[in-house]
């Protein structure tokens, strides 16, 4: 006989206090580079060479980051001697390339909206790390956030993964099968720009080839936080972050 | 009046003969509109001299002529005769017309209707001469004619070697019934002057209870097999099965009350049985209702299925007798008349919409060529008229208001819940329990039907089924005429009460219409029909709705009780329908009122993403009622006749296939063992056989010393 | 609990030459035994075509051979087949069989060796070579509804980066076996369970109440790794081979880093060597935490389910908090590791796993009276010991149905022979089995974590790796899931010609059907759970 009950009493409350506090517990993102500006032209050169998939160009001594492509090898950070800056926090959700104006749901959605998740070919971390929003230690439901099992009653399609052909035709019809009113976010660099999948025969390099894509959750994987920050923006509880801004490198 | 109902049955019979001519002479191309001008002529004449008996309760009586030793033959249409007549017309009238746009439209030129219309006209003939015959010779004779033109009818066709033993399974058991009958007369008329009805209910009571036990259980199984009784009624699916889709309502919609009829008649009209024969009835009618709709729950071909579903509206109506059977015995007059008035009830109800779904399940079988629902699906794209009325038929067989099947099946149930009145603590028990039996049966209804519109009606089509060119406007007038009788008889109950009174109080002694048809429109505080607190509060309540623009007593089903229990029962479908009515239009309004200016979007069906659902994805008949099989394996007890896995380098399953097969309840207890006692008596007596010459003389010899020692000790 | 012992541990060690000389005796006129060194211990090239069944059949059957995998390579002018088996404490041993390239058919030897089924099906999908005598060929990886005939990715000749015409086969129908009156299938996926399942589609073929069969449809996350790695450097190729099944992340690229070493003949220094193992054995233990948390969840019990996640969440944190990465990715580098870790990091990291291995004994100890919860596991989704055999599964699921192949003792790896700890195996094969064995590798897994903790020693933990002119090796490592083999050809320029991942959720899935015959409807969930594939692991 085990008292269960209890047992799930007696753990307390466990759960995150982002949005209201910012979580402060370690190991809940892995970071992310940042721009940075280095002391040379040189220097950002490197760092931009070291760079695998193209996320880092140089520009001048600064070397800007496109956190769409970026698939966290560390490679840049751990780079002697010009690694990259790294922020080590977790909203990171931002608007696709071109867009200029946030297409956040109507306010009706702001306390309560249903997610619909489809694996487009992910490699399981960006699904599972949305999983880990059940958790009791994030608990979306406590924000009104809900994984639903079915498209109709979906107001946000959350798609992972670079879209493989296969997968092609399975997102796209449950792209049609969700009522109006629906906006389409890509978590995961797969998701934004291909990863390190890319663009070939099988794969449509992204979502946004598939499918208007409203928000995007850059990150390989995003950690659970950042893709909370994806929910939280398309309700418009949180803004978008600025991918302008370049810190300057510290020795 | 008697004169309107005597010239209306001489023109019945009248025109049937010339409705036999017609068909005859006319061939199978104009054999049609004869059936259908000719049947629906005939048809209201049966209503007609029904309705003015019912009105007027007045009978009607004929003297014929004379047969040497069995005395006068006469005629007589009294209150019983004519609920039976007025639900045959009614269902006839529909079958008429049915037959002839069902012909024209469904069947190729060559389809042998003029002898269908011989048959038929006949059939027709002999089943009025039945209810109006007053004694035994003629009501035998009638139904020994009814029995071999049912028979005929089933075979005219003449298509398959297994309709054929269906045909014969069918009259042999009827000839056993016939021979029962017989028996219970013979037994019943020993006493009496003549065999004329009314000599034997005067020498009823000089029967002793052996005696009159041996004519109940005689008349009571004989006649069951028409009824489609456990346990003799395993002909039934098999002919209903066989039978042709013009013939099938007839079956299903006049043959089958002959045998309430003849069971009322006899056990109930005729003698008046003990308290232990009610039982009995009770007993019988709630398993045959609970078999019979276990087996229609699991029956995937459409007739068969109902013709499983005819056997638990049997038994329900046989339920209700019982009780009938027991109130009366145990004088309680008032419990009585509602038992039997359920029970009639549930008869003409049951005659109607089983003819609906009958002649709908031909127009499915025409349309896509199979009956199995397992194939079937999507059907209401295909033939939307036809699904609308036959969803009337399913809402109203399994028991839903506003139609029929609920007020007479709530009827029974409270009939049965009104065993408190009784003494016996045993006799309440077996209420109890067949109450419970009864509320399962119309459970599983609800299941077996909701399976026979969702997985033939709805759903992706499983064939590829093109519509037919338009039928004719009015080829589904005979099923809408039904669809309405089933909406009437189910929001009216307070004006068929007051009918079925006429042949319920002869046999009760209580009248139906005083104890539940309460007075609510002609009652006011000053005449005292009702008490004025009672009707004070029922006015508040709305039962006075509609007095003065209504005619009649009222719109409220209610059994009154004491004072400390005012109200034993009560219900109103008039009322629920009107509310119903007003809130579906009410809640339309409002949608369409706030969802004006909203478009509708159409968006695919969702299937978890594959590109198209197909049709064996969707669920299957047999999928929706195997939980029924896996709760009730004990009754089914199927055996998996072949379990094959076949597979190919070691391990890959190409088929996996797996056949039951099940062998009816009524067969595994009651055919076979006595198929084997027979053949096994057959096989004794073949043995005295061997042809030797002393061996017989020793047989007369012992025979003849037998009868001479019996003739000593007597 | 058991601890199997397996072959390795006693004296039955089949020694390479005594090997050699057996199969000498059958099988003198028709292989060549090569001594192959990369990985394999012993490459047997066959001279004749006809004698692979047979071969196979003694490898596999007579002498207790585990299967591998089948990895196929096109080389300028003939096909590489290579067959790959285990002999446990001995090593890979490689049976060969070249064929010029105009070949089109191959002897298929799926009824001596059933687990090479989707392996072959797989060749025949991508590379076109038709096996004959194998009964199910085609819609398999790339699926009939979208994909033309004749297409063969993996040729060299096909393009990586082209568009193909597509077109949706309406009218394609699914092969149901089924035949009882009125049975239907009931489709699944591939988008079920709110998206949060991986993209598989079943067909649950019924007649009602309870399903008779149930036959998985996989590849909708084919992303063509192979084809992808082909032409480019062994660094990119590594980006792949981490990132294409991200749940078990770390032993594939550990599997993928031991080939490349091979290929250069270096080797990892003993420092990198035991942090491989510290950090291998702490995915393991997040992931069975985190398949603990989705068996309960299939039951629906919350409380259990939340206490398994919490667990798993607090050791992916630890990860990233040693590592950097929640899954542990940008670690492992051909060589050693990209990075050392102080004294201080990785006791941190011990507090973490000794609260999570408690954690997991209370919750293992709870669950154990629970019997609602053991009602619904036991004799649910069962695999007999013969079928686990035949269909040679491999890791937790094979080991909860007596199969005790773990690589790290049969074919040990970066040190692994030098720490003490059991293979716990069951016999039941049912799903509480399953979950026992998941219960049980963690606790060794948190063992083999403190052992290596204790072994560490200052040193190097990376040295070059490079520059050798190329060639050809096989790596393995014991992923959560199971064996996972990666087979890797570098050309001259140290380019990748060729890349295979044999994945344990590929051997595995290949069984599935095998627990999913006749079980209730809602049992679904459960079997699907207590089986813990990854769908992504296995399309790659």
């Amino acid at each position: 006989m085990s008292f269960w009950f209890w047992h799930g009493l007696r753990s307390g409350i466990r759960t995150t206090h982002y949005p209201r506090r910012a979580e402060a517990a370690l190991g809940v993102s892995p970071g992310c580079p940042v721009n940075t500006e280095f002391s040379s032209d040189g220097e950002a050169q490197t760092a931009a060479a070291i760079c695998p998939v193209d996320a880092i160009v140089a520009h001048g001594k600064s070397a800007f980051v496109d956190q769409g492509k970026c698939v966290h090898c560390q490679r840049c950070r751990l780079s002697i001697p010009s690694p990259m800056n790294w922020d080590t926090g977790y909203e990171w959700s931002r608007l696709p390339a071109g867009q200029a104006e946030s297409m956040t749901l109507p306010s009706a959605f702001s306390r309560s909206m249903h997610v619909m998740v489809v694996d487009a070919g992910d490699c399981g971390a960006c699904l599972h790390e949305v999983k880990q929003l059940n958790n009791p230690l994030y608990n979306i439901h406590r924000l009104g956030f809900f994984f639903t099992a079915t498209p109709r009653t979906a107001d946000l399609l959350l798609v992972v993964g670079p879209v493989s052909e296969n997968m092609r035709g399975p997102l796209l019809k449950t792209w049609e099968a969700m009522p109006a009113t629906r906006r389409v976010m890509a978590v995961g660099s797969c998701a934004i720009s291909g990863g390190v999948f890319g663009h070939s025969f099988i794969c449509a390099g992204g979502v946004g080839s598939v499918l208007p894509v409203d928000f995007e959750v850059p990150g390989n994987p995003p950690p659970p936080l950042a893709i909370l920050h994806g929910l939280l923006v398309a309700t418009g509880r949180k803004s978008v972050v600025d991918t302008e801004r370049v810190s300057e490198r510290r020795s | 009046m008697a004169s309107v109902t005597g010239a209306s049955l001489i023109l019945f019979f009248l025109t049937c003969a010339v409705g036999i001519l017609l068909s005859a002479v006319c061939g199978r191309k104009r054999a049609p509109l004869v059936i259908a001008v000719v049947g629906t002529l005939s048809s209201l004449l049966m209503v007609l001299a029904s309705a003015t008996v019912l009105l007027t309760g007045r009978n009607y009586e004929a003297q014929l002529w004379t047969l040497d030793g069995l005395g006068r033959l006469t005629l007589r249409l009294d209150a019983l005769s004519s609920i039976f007549l007025l639900a045959a017309g009614i269902v006839y009238f529909s079958i008429s017309l049915f037959v002839r746009s069902f012909v024209k439209d469904q069947m190729e030129d060559a389809y042998p209707t003029g002898r269908y219309g011989v048959l038929n006209f006949a059939l027709m003939a002999s089943v009025v001469l039945i209810l109006v015959a007053s004694d035994a010779p003629l009501f035998l004779i009638a139904w020994e004619c009814m029995s071999i033109l049912c028979f005929l009818l089933l075979n005219y066709e003449m298509r398959q070697q297994s309709d054929k033993m269906a045909g014969y399974i069918m009259l042999a058991m009827g000839e056993a019934g016939f021979l029962a009958v017989a028996v219970a007369f013979l037994i019943l008329g020993r006493m009496a002057t003549d065999f004329s009805f009314s000599a034997l209910r005067a020498a009823a009571a000089g029967l002793s209870p052996q005696a009159l036990w041996s004519v109940f259980l005689l008349g009571f199984f004989g006649f069951g097999v028409k009824a489609g009784l456990v346990p003799v009624n395993f002909w039934l699916p098999r002919s209903y099965t066989a039978a042709a889709p013009v013939f099938i309502p007839v079956f299903a919609g006049v043959t089958l009350n002959l045998g309430f009829y003849g069971i009322l008649r006899l056990n109930a009209d005729l003698v008046h049985t003990s308290y232990g024969t009610g039982v009995l009835a009770l007993i019988v009618g709630s398993i045959t209702a609970l078999v019979g709709i276990l087996y229609a729950t699991t029956d995937n071909d459409m007739k068969t299925m109902l013709a499983h579903s005819s056997i638990e509206n049997a038994g329900i109506i046989v339920a209700g007798l019982g009780a009938f059977l027991i109130y009366r015995a145990s004088g309680q007059p008032v419990a009585a008349a509602i038992a039997l008035s359920a029970s009639l009830y549930h008869m003409v109800n049951h005659s109607i919409y089983k003819t609906l779904l009958f002649q709908g399940t031909a127009y499915v079988e025409a349309e896509t060529g199979t009956r199995d629902m397992d194939q079937l699906g999507g059907l209401s794209r295909l033939l939307p008229g036809l699904s609308i009325v036959f969803l009337v038929g399913c809402l109203a067989i399994s028991a839903a208001p506003p139609f029929n099947g609920f007020v007479s099946e709530w009827m029974t149930l409270q009939a049965l819940l009104r065993s408190a009145v009784l003494s016996s603590t045993s006799v309440r028990i077996v209420f109890a329990l067949c109450g419970a039996a009864l509320a399962l049966t119309a459970a599983l209804a609800v299941t077996c039907f909701v399976k026979v519109y969702a997985m033939s009606f709805l759903g992706l089509p499983r064939g590829a089924w093109k519509p037919k060119p338009h039928p004719r406007v009015g080829a589904r007038f005979p099923l809408a005429f039904l669809a309405l009788v089933c909406l009437l008889l189910g929001t009216l109950p307070t004006y068929v009460l007051p009918v079925l009174n006429q042949s319920v109080e002869p046999l009760s002694g209580a009248s139906v219409t005083t104890s539940l048809v309460p007075p609510f429109f002609t009652a006011n505080a000053q005449n005292g029909q009702l008490p004025a607190a009672f009707l004070q509060d029922f006015h508040n309540l709305g039962a006075q709705t509609g007095k003065g623009l209504l005619p009649g007593r009222g719109l409220v089903v209610l059994l009154r009780g004491h004072e400390q229990n005012p109200v034993v029962f009560a219900m109103s479908p008039a009322y629920a329908f009107v509310a119903l009515a007003i809130l579906l239009l009410a809640g339309w309004f409002v949608v369409r009122r706030f969802t004006r200016r909203r478009a509708v979007v159409r968006r695919p069906l969702w299937a978890g993403g594959i590109p198209r659902l197909l049709p064996q994805m969707a669920y299957t008949a047999t999928g929706f009622s195997n939980p029924v099989r896996v709760v009730f394996q004990a009754i089914f007890q199927p055996n998996i006749t072949e379990d094959t896995r076949q597979t190919v380098a070691v391990h890959f399953r190409t088929a996996i296939h797996r056949q039951r097969e099940e062998t009816h309840v009524v067969d595994r207890l009651f055919l076979q063992p006595v198929g084997a006692a027979t053949r096994w008596i057959a096989g004794f007596l073949a043995g005295m056989h061997h042809g030797r010459l002393n061996a017989y003389v020793t047989y007369v010899l012992a025979f003849l010393l037998l009868i001479l020692f019996l003739y000593r000790a007597t | 609990m058991t601890a199997c012992s397996s072959p390795a541990d006693g004296n039955e060690q089949i020694g390479q030459s005594d090997l050699t000389a057996a199969l000498g005796e059958r099988f003198r006129n028709e292989v060549s035994p090569i001594q192959a060194e990369r990985g394999y211990v012993l490459t047997l090239s066959l001279i004749q075509t006809s004698s692979l069944p047979s071969l196979c059949r003694f490898l596999f059957w007579d002498l207790g051979c585990q299967f591998g995998g089948m990895i196929a390579e096109e080389l300028s002018d003939h096909w590489c087949l290579h067959y790959t088996f285990l002999l446990p404490g001995s090593g890979w041993i490689d049976v060969l069989l070249s064929l010029p390239i105009g070949t089109t058919t191959v002897p298929s030897i799926v009824a001596e060796v059933n687990a090479v089924d989707w392996h072959e099906r797989e060749v025949e999908d991508l590379f076109g070579i038709h096996f004959e005598g194998h009964p199910r060929l085609g819609d398999f990886i790339l699926h009939d509804q979208i994909w033309r005939e004749g297409i063969e990715p993996m040729r060299k000749s096909f393009p990586v980066s082209c568009e193909l015409k597509r077109k949706l086969d309406l009218e394609w129908q699914p092969l149901l076996i089924v035949g009882d009156p009125g049975s239907f299938a009931m489709p699944v996926g591939p988008v079920y369970d709110g998206g949060l399942g991986e993209s598989v589609h079943f067909l649950l073929e019924t007649v009602g109440e309870d399903v008779i069969r149930a036959v998985p449809r996989l590849f909708y996350n084919y992303r063509a790794v192979e084809k992808l790695a082909e032409g480019r450097s062994v660094a990119d190729v590594l980006l792949l081979a981490e990132r294409f099944a991200a749940t078990s992340a770390f032993a594939h690229s550990l599997a993928f880093c031991q080939a490349v070493e091979k290929i250069h003949t270096v080797e990892a220094p003993p420092r990198a060597a035991i942090l491989r193992v510290l950090i291998c054995e702490l995915e393991r233990l997040r992931h069975h935490a985190g398949a603990i948390a989705a068996i309960c969840e299939s039951t629906a019990f919350g409380v259990s389910t939340a206490h398994a996640s919490i667990i798993e969440e607090e050791l992916l944190r630890a990860s990233c908090v040693l590592i950097g990465h929640r899954y542990l990715f940008g670690l492992n580098i051909p060589g050693g590791l990209s990075r050392d870790f102080e004294s201080g990091e990785y006791q941190r990291l011990l507090l973490s796993v000794d609260k999570a291995e408690k954690d997991l004994s209370t919750l293992e100890s709870r669950l154990r009276y629970s019997s609602s919860f053991l009602d619904r596991l036991e004799d649910v989704g069962v695999i007999g010991i013969d079928s686990a055999r035949y269909l040679n599964l491999v890791g937790p699921i094979g080991r909860a149905s007596a199969q005790h192949c773990d690589l790290r003792k049969a074919c040990p790896y970066s040190g692994y022979e030098g720490y003490a700890f059991d293979v716990p195996c069951e016999k039941e094969g049912d799903g509480y089995a399953r979950l026992r064995v998941l219960f049980a590798e963690a606790t060794q897994s948190v063992r083999l974590i403190h052992q290596a903790i204790d072994a560490l020693q200052p040193g190097a933990v990376r040295v070059p790796c490079g520059g050798s002119p190329g060639g050809a090796a096989l790596g393995w490592a014991e992923a959560p899931r199971g064996a996972a083999l990666h087979w890797l050809s570098l050309d001259e320029k140290g380019l990748v010609d060729r890349y295979h991942a044999i994945t344990p959720s590929f051997s595995n899935w290949h069984g599935f059907h095998e627990a999913a015959e006749d079980f209730a409807f809602q049992d679904f969930p459960i079997i699907l759970a207590t089986f813990g594939l990854s769908a992504t692991e296995c399309d790659r």
